[in-house]
């Protein structure tokens, strides 16, 4: 039994003592708004009212109907393709056919001399409507399927509605006794939950093109910007020193700058480009209004924002190969290219997959920049999880809906580390 | 045929010249090292032979063609660093075959090589390695595999052995020495180790201060230094030097050190020194503790300072009249510091260096 020491004397107690209050911090300041968003959002709470009740899972999904789609019906398979263009072209003279079936009505289409049951409802004229829909308005194709040939009735954008359904069994149950050929068949959630939400899944297909767009360009600059850093001329220390710029000035200023090359009038961009006579003078890009260019326009200020630091991490990685290394490649008879190629990107890979980590976090759940240039807009086309959770949550006064939409993220972004510290792994 | 020539070869950064002119012939197969203490231009002379220096005066031919200012790529030579240089990412296998595999060489033509030469460095169960579950010595081995591979005419080494501790360095000496006996290649090995380049060289290259001093065998440089740098250098523990000054001349030369410590020197061929300025060398294993003078053997009076056993034998440090040397001699249990002496300074072995330009008379 070894005695302990006299406290005084003892490195835990202090270590202890020195770590309260980063513990007291990440409590009061991490720990608790985060669990109570996770409370939030399992409540109907509206700010403004002071009543709130649990809810369950309902701010997150939850469906009040549904409404099935259905498209691309195959009418027929034929052995030839012959066969099944004579078919096709047979459709004009096609007749509909209305049987009762039981309590029931079928209605089926009779096309040379085939008679194929489209379709079987309670009232005869739903069922009838639906064949006329598919005769009359639906493109017929042919396709090839295996060995024969099909007639399949396209819809495009119009596909015939079934619906609402209260719930999923019923959808179920009418589809397959409704639909009588194959045909391909997608249903449509109306809910309250975010997840029926069209905005939000519109914020999370902006999020996913905002951070990878803001991703691949800035690897696409960042990897040059390093390889020229890492190059030895004079002025290199003071470049370095000027690269870093875009990240240290903190956005609410540089915003300011942006919204002015990017403004709908005065954009410093519009001007040159009108200027070289790329642009009329009529037609210049509203970069922030525009939905076309609204989402690249962000992208490039979280590019410019974003990519000093992939450039330095890369360098950190690029400075750590040893010179003999490059120097037994050029010997090798590898190629400036066959170099960067084979020797420097491999040996780069792992930083910059951690950068890459980083740098997807910080985009995926970036709020300042877009809130700055566009706020979301226009027609949501730059909307992201973040702020679609901040209007939600703050703007609306919807809190629960809010937090629900925040905390969306956490799950994503859990995966996506996921795999990526995984493949870092595999890598040392 | 790859015989290394290198005429008034020069390297200048600037105002200092690294290499100022380097005339050497390396002779086809023959094992030739650049020895020198750091800073002498040998890596710098080795890595223009590479060609990953530009040279800044002077001609380099490989087989009798000028390549001063050719790619490395092009210049029908192979290296291996000091760090190996070995690519991380890679297999042993991968790290083999890479310059086989950018010069658009057959598969089984590499997959050949890479196995001959696994096999010669006994690397056949380490080819689906990576390197950093290597040890230190099977790096070194790799390193070397993936030169041979290449089968260049001229094999360039800088300082392989350094990062060895001490019993692997002294194996692969060994091994590289063999590999040499049995691959036709030249190779050119730079060292800082002297012991390395005794060993190791068919020829040694002495360098100091970006000049060649001496070129020789390894016995020839030990017997007969060029200048008293090459003396001191070569052999440990290092040759013994005292100034003092010529006397008379030809058989009756003699030389008087510190202390009136007059020693003769009998050089027939020299005449007209007397009264020179010289620095007397005598190696440690020429001076014998004890016993009695006759002919060449000189006594001289000395205390021993230090004794520094090695096992059979000793390095004893003592102080005699011209001031401090240093001898090897049997170790015997009654040597002791303080203890009054006599040396045997054997007279047929001593060096004599011009003090001023430091070259052997």
């Amino acid at each position: 039994m070894v005695p302990r020491l006299p406290f005084l004397e003892r490195e835990a107690p202090l270590g202890y003592v020195l770590v309260i209050p980063a513990v007291l911090y990440l409590t009061i300041f991490i720990a608790y708004p985060f669990l109570m968003a996770i409370w939030l959002s399992l409540t109907d709470a509206e700010a403004g009212n002071a009543k709130w009740s649990f809810i369950g899972l309902d701010n997150y999904s939850k469906v009040v109907s549904s409404e099935v789609r259905v498209n691309d019906l195959v009418l027929v398979t034929l052995p030839t393709r012959e066969e099944a263009e004579a078919f096709q072209k047979a459709r004009r003279s096609a007749k509909l056919e209305t049987t009762p079936q039981g309590a029931r009505f079928r209605t089926a289409v009779v096309v040379a001399g085939r008679t194929i049951p489209l379709f079987e409802m309670d009232s005869s004229s739903d069922s009838e409507f639906a064949a006329d829909t598919v005769v009359s308005e639906f493109d017929w194709q042919v396709h090839q399927a295996g060995k024969g040939w099909e007639v399949v009735a396209h819809g495009g954008d119009e596909p015939i509605r079934f619906g609402p359904f209260p719930d999923r069994a019923s959808e179920k149950k009418a589809l397959e006794s409704s639909v009588l050929v194959k045909a391909d068949t997608k249903v449509r959630t109306n809910g309250t939950g975010v997840v029926q939400d069209p905005n939000f899944r519109l914020s999370l297909l902006n999020t996913f093109k905002y951070t990878f767009g803001t991703e691949i360009i800035k690897l696409l600059i960042g990897v040059p910007c390093a390889l020229i850093l890492n190059r030895k001329f004079g002025a290199r220390r003071l470049l370095r020193g000027l690269v870093v710029i875009p990240w240290v000035i903190p956005i609410a200023i540089s915003a300011q700058a942006w919204l002015w090359i990017l403004d709908s009038t005065y954009s410093v961009i519009n001007w040159c480009l009108v200027r070289w006579g790329i642009l009329n003078a009529g037609n210049i890009i509203n970069f922030r209004g525009d939905p076309q260019w609204a989402m690249l326009s962000v992208i490039l200020v979280n590019v410019w924002r974003g990519f000093p630091f992939t450039a330095i991490v890369i360098l950190a990685g690029l400075t750590a190969i040893p010179d003999e290394i490059l120097e037994r490649a050029r010997l090798d008879g590898a190629n400036a290219f066959q170099r960067f190629i084979h020797i420097i990107g491999p040996m780069v890979r792992p930083i910059l997959m951690v950068s890459l980590l980083f740098s997807v976090i910080f985009s995926f759940t970036d709020f300042n920049t877009i809130w700055i240039i566009t706020k979301g807009g226009p027609y949501d086309q730059t909307q992201v999880l973040s702020t679609y959770a901040y209007q939600l949550g703050v703007n609306a006064g919807y809190l629960g809906k809010g937090a629900a939409t925040s905390l969306f993220m956490f799950p994503l972004m859990a995966v996506m580390v996921f795999f990526m510290l995984r493949f870092l792994r595999r890598e040392n | 045929m790859a015989e290394v020539v290198l005429s008034g070869v020069e390297k200048r950064f600037g105002e200092v010249a690294a290499v100022a002119g380097v005339d050497l012939t390396v002779k086809d197969r023959e094992f030739v090292i650049l020895v020198g203490p750091s800073g002498c231009g040998k890596t710098t002379t080795l890595r223009m032979i590479a060609g990953l220096e530009d040279v800044s005066g002077g001609d380099i031919s490989i087989g009798g063609k000028s390549v001063t200012h050719l790619p490395p790529k092009d210049r029908d030579i192979a290296m291996v660093f000091q760090s190996y240089a070995l690519y991380p990412h890679m297999t042993v296998y991968r790290n083999m075959a890479f310059s086989l595999q950018l010069r658009r060489m057959p598969k089984p033509e590499i997959d050949r090589r890479v196995r001959e030469a696994a096999s010669i460095l006994g690397l056949t169960e380490l080819l689906a390695r990576k390197p950093r579950a290597l040890s230190g010595g099977q790096r070194q081995r790799v390193a070397v595999g993936a030169a041979l591979c290449r089968q260049a005419g001229v094999l360039l080494f800088d300082e392989p052995l350094s990062n060895l501790d001490a019993k692997l360095r002294v194996h692969m000496r060994t091994e590289l020495k063999r590999l040499h006996q049995s691959v036709k290649s030249t190779m050119i090995y730079v060292t800082h180790d002297q012991v390395e380049a005794m060993t190791m060289g068919d020829r040694i290259v002495i360098m100091d201060k970006g000049k060649i001093c001496q070129v020789a065998t390894p016995l020839e440089a030990y017997r007969h230094p060029a200048n008293r740098f090459v003396a001191g250098f070569i052999g440990t523990p290092p040759m013994n030097f005292f100034d003092g000054e010529l006397r008379g001349e030809g058989a009756a030369l003699a030389v008087v050190l510190g202390g009136d410590l007059t020693l003769p020197v009998p050089r027939p061929r020299l005449s007209g020194v007397s009264g020179r300025q010289v620095t007397m060398g005598i190696r440690p294993e020429h001076i014998q503790l004890g016993g009695e003078g006759n002919g060449t053997r000189v006594k001289v009076p000395a205390t021993i300072d230090v004794v520094e056993p090695l096992g059979n034998e000793a390095i004893v440090t003592a102080r005699c009249p011209a001031g401090l040397l240093q001898i090897e001699t049997e170790l015997t249990g009654d040597l002791k510091p303080g203890q009054p002496v006599s040396l045997l300074f054997d007279t047929a072995q001593v060096h004599l260096f011009d003090r001023q330009t430091e070259v052997a008379l």
